[in-house]
């Protein structure tokens, strides 16, 4: 894609959506975040490179269902699991979008950098995960609902354990 | 540096161990020497990573990485993936396919035994140079291993004194592994890892700790994966370092809300109401048939081979020195399974690894340990009086640490360790 092709109010509609569900997962506005899924049906995988790049299908995290990525963060909320409480920023860079632009319930295929950054209670920060996101989005006109959200993992070597998603 | 090395083991039981053998860079560096190369037998790869010669896969024994090769009579050999010449790196690959391996520095090639096959430039250039006449290809190959197979996994050792790998293993790691991975050829369906910031023995206590198992983990509770009255029970081998620990459906376990709900009580960790969106996850039927929800076979030092609920895995631990260890699991379905049953299991994998429901628990519980130790008061031991004290044996319960202190007995004696329970202090 030329940048002369470049839809750049649909860019910038892309890129909002991307930053309100990166700043949903940092701010544990876990509620918020399942509002940006398609209740009527959406995957949400994390996927290691190298079982890509093998050809392996197991997921990290894989949620099949509307109610499987509700009950993913549902567990954080509910107190269930016991994990490693840090405060992570996700940054969403190099967004790139195809797809028809404008008409209401048009596919978009999306794709993103994600780096996300980890700090502990005692402000000591560190590197934690390289990732992109790839992602089927249904334009709903004002916003959009994911209909497919894979997060390709390059630190597939994970430090501790995932229990937020990315 | 005496007292680094040589901690007090006050009891004879193993019922204490002392917290300086999870943080001791001295322990670490003794324990490559005398575990991972001493007579004990190092799990590689499993057999189907290897389908066809030249494929090999790289791996750790301690924090020696090893190159695991099948050549073109179908055997497996292990080695060093170091350079016999100037100790370079032969290959950065985790896997890959080759006729045979080729050092990028000075390009000197090596056999998939590990023999040194060519040697650049031996004869010199032009009739000068070149390597001494004396010098034999023979005397340079790899450093090897000494490989040995069970039920499809690859095994290694650096020692002429290891005992045959089937004594080594014992008779219910053979039966489980018969059960678990041989009934049925099983195939790779993905790797999982994860890295824990605590010490490697740490996981090999957290595998042989039934007690934690439905305390730690509220979602097994919760969704009636795993109770603390479920029949079970752990069985030891001879020389008490490897555990069949596992746990058996019951009836009684629909009563058992009630004794877990008594058994928590002031805890604030018990939820019996918790419901799932989407329960399919916890509705997968075990698809073996054998009522068996747990079975966790943990062999010395560094091999897990388990099956939690509908999930099967060959768990590998490899230390990264005193404070970190990668967790690679390589996560199985079979050949046989239809493809429901693999469906299945890309859903149950979220029970296991970095991110699973259950493990991905243990890997906080190990950080949580080793940053507590490394910031207490130097000395101080591990409490392991769970099941009681005294002799180490076989239990049909599972709220227990017996088998804990089965691996730390035999540690202390491959270790070489100060004889435990003596009563002066260590100086």
């Amino acid at each position: 894609m030329t940048r002369d092709m470049i839809d750049w109010t649909m860019q910038a509609r892309v890129e909002a959506f991307l930053y309100e569900y990166a700043a949903s997962l940092d701010e544990e506005r876990f509620d918020d975040w399942i509002t940006l899924f398609d209740a009527a049906g959406c995957t949400y995988e994390v996927l290691s490179r190298e079982n890509r790049d093998l050809g392996l299908p197991a997921p990290i995290m894989g949620c099949y269902s509307y109610g499987m990525v509700c009950d993913r963060v549902a567990m954080l909320v509910k107190g269930v699991l016991t994990y490693r409480h840090n405060h992570l920023l996700r940054q969403v860079g190099n967004v790139r979008v195809r797809g028809d632009a404008g008409n209401a319930g048009a596919e978009l295929s999306v794709r993103a950098g994600l780096v996300v950054y980890q700090s502990d209670e005692e402000g000591v920060s560190s590197l934690y995960m390289v990732a992109r996101y790839e992602a089927q989005l249904t334009d709903i006109g004002g916003s959009f609902l994911i209909r497919r959200m894979a997060v390709a993992v390059d630190s597939f070597g994970i430090d501790t354990m995932l229990a937020v998603p990315l | 540096m005496k007292q680094a090395i040589d901690p007090a083991w006050p009891r004879d039981d193993f019922s204490r161990v002392p917290y300086a053998v999870f943080t001791d860079a001295e322990i670490y560096r003794l324990e490559n020497q005398r575990i991972f190369r001493g007579p004990v037998w190092n799990y590689l790869c499993h057999d189907i990573e290897l389908p066809k010669t030249g494929d090999f896969v790289t791996t750790w024994v301690g924090d020696t990485h090893v190159i695991v090769a099948r050549n073109g009579a179908g055997l497996v050999h292990a080695f060093e993936n170091s350079c016999a010449h100037r100790g370079a790196k032969l290959t950065s690959a985790v896997r890959g396919n080759a006729a045979h391996l080729t050092c990028p520095y000075h390009l000197w090639t090596y056999t998939l035994e590990g023999d040194l096959q060519g040697v650049t430039f031996q004869r010199g250039v032009g009739g000068k140079g070149g390597m001494p006449a004396c010098f034999e290809k023979k005397d340079h190959g790899l450093n090897k291993l000494r490989v040995a197979i069970y039920g499809g996994l690859v095994f290694g050792t650096f020692s002429d004194h290891a005992p045959p790998l089937e004594e080594f293993l014992g008779p219910h790691s053979l039966s489980q592994i018969d059960r678990l991975l041989v009934q049925r050829k099983p195939k790779v369906l993905g790797y999982l890892r994860q890295r824990i910031p605590g010490n490697w023995k740490l996981y090999n206590e957290n595998v042989r700790d039934p007690y934690h198992g439905s305390l730690l983990h509220q979602f097994q509770v919760s969704f009636g994966l795993q109770q603390p009255t479920m029949r079970g029970g752990i069985k030891l081998d001879a020389d008490l370092k490897n555990t069949w620990n596992h746990s058996i459906i019951t009836e009684q376990d629909a009563a058992s809300q009630k004794i877990v709900a008594e058994a928590y009580a002031g805890t604030g960790k018990f939820n019996p109401d918790l419901k799932m969106a989407d329960p399919a996850l916890t509705r997968v039927p075990l698809d073996l048939g054998d009522n068996y929800k747990t079975t966790i076979l943990s062999m010395f030092p560094t091999l897990i081979v388990a099956q939690v609920d509908n999930t099967y895995a060959i768990r590998h631990l490899r230390p990264k020195g005193p404070d970190l260890v990668e967790l690679h699991i390589t996560y199985l379905g079979f050949e046989s399974d239809t493809p429901e049953q693999t469906r299945d299991k890309l859903l149950t994998v979220n029970f296991i690894g970095p991110a699973g429901y259950i493990s991905l628990e243990d890997g906080e519980a190990l950080r949580l340990v080793q940053q507590g130790i490394r910031h207490r008061r130097p000395g101080g031991h591990e409490v392991l009086e769970m099941g009681g004290v005294g002799p180490i044996v076989d239990t049909d319960y599972l709220s227990q640490e017996i088998s804990i202190r089965g691996f730390w007995s035999f540690y202390h004696q491959i270790m070489g360790l100060p004889a435990a329970g003596r009563a002066e202090a260590t100086p």
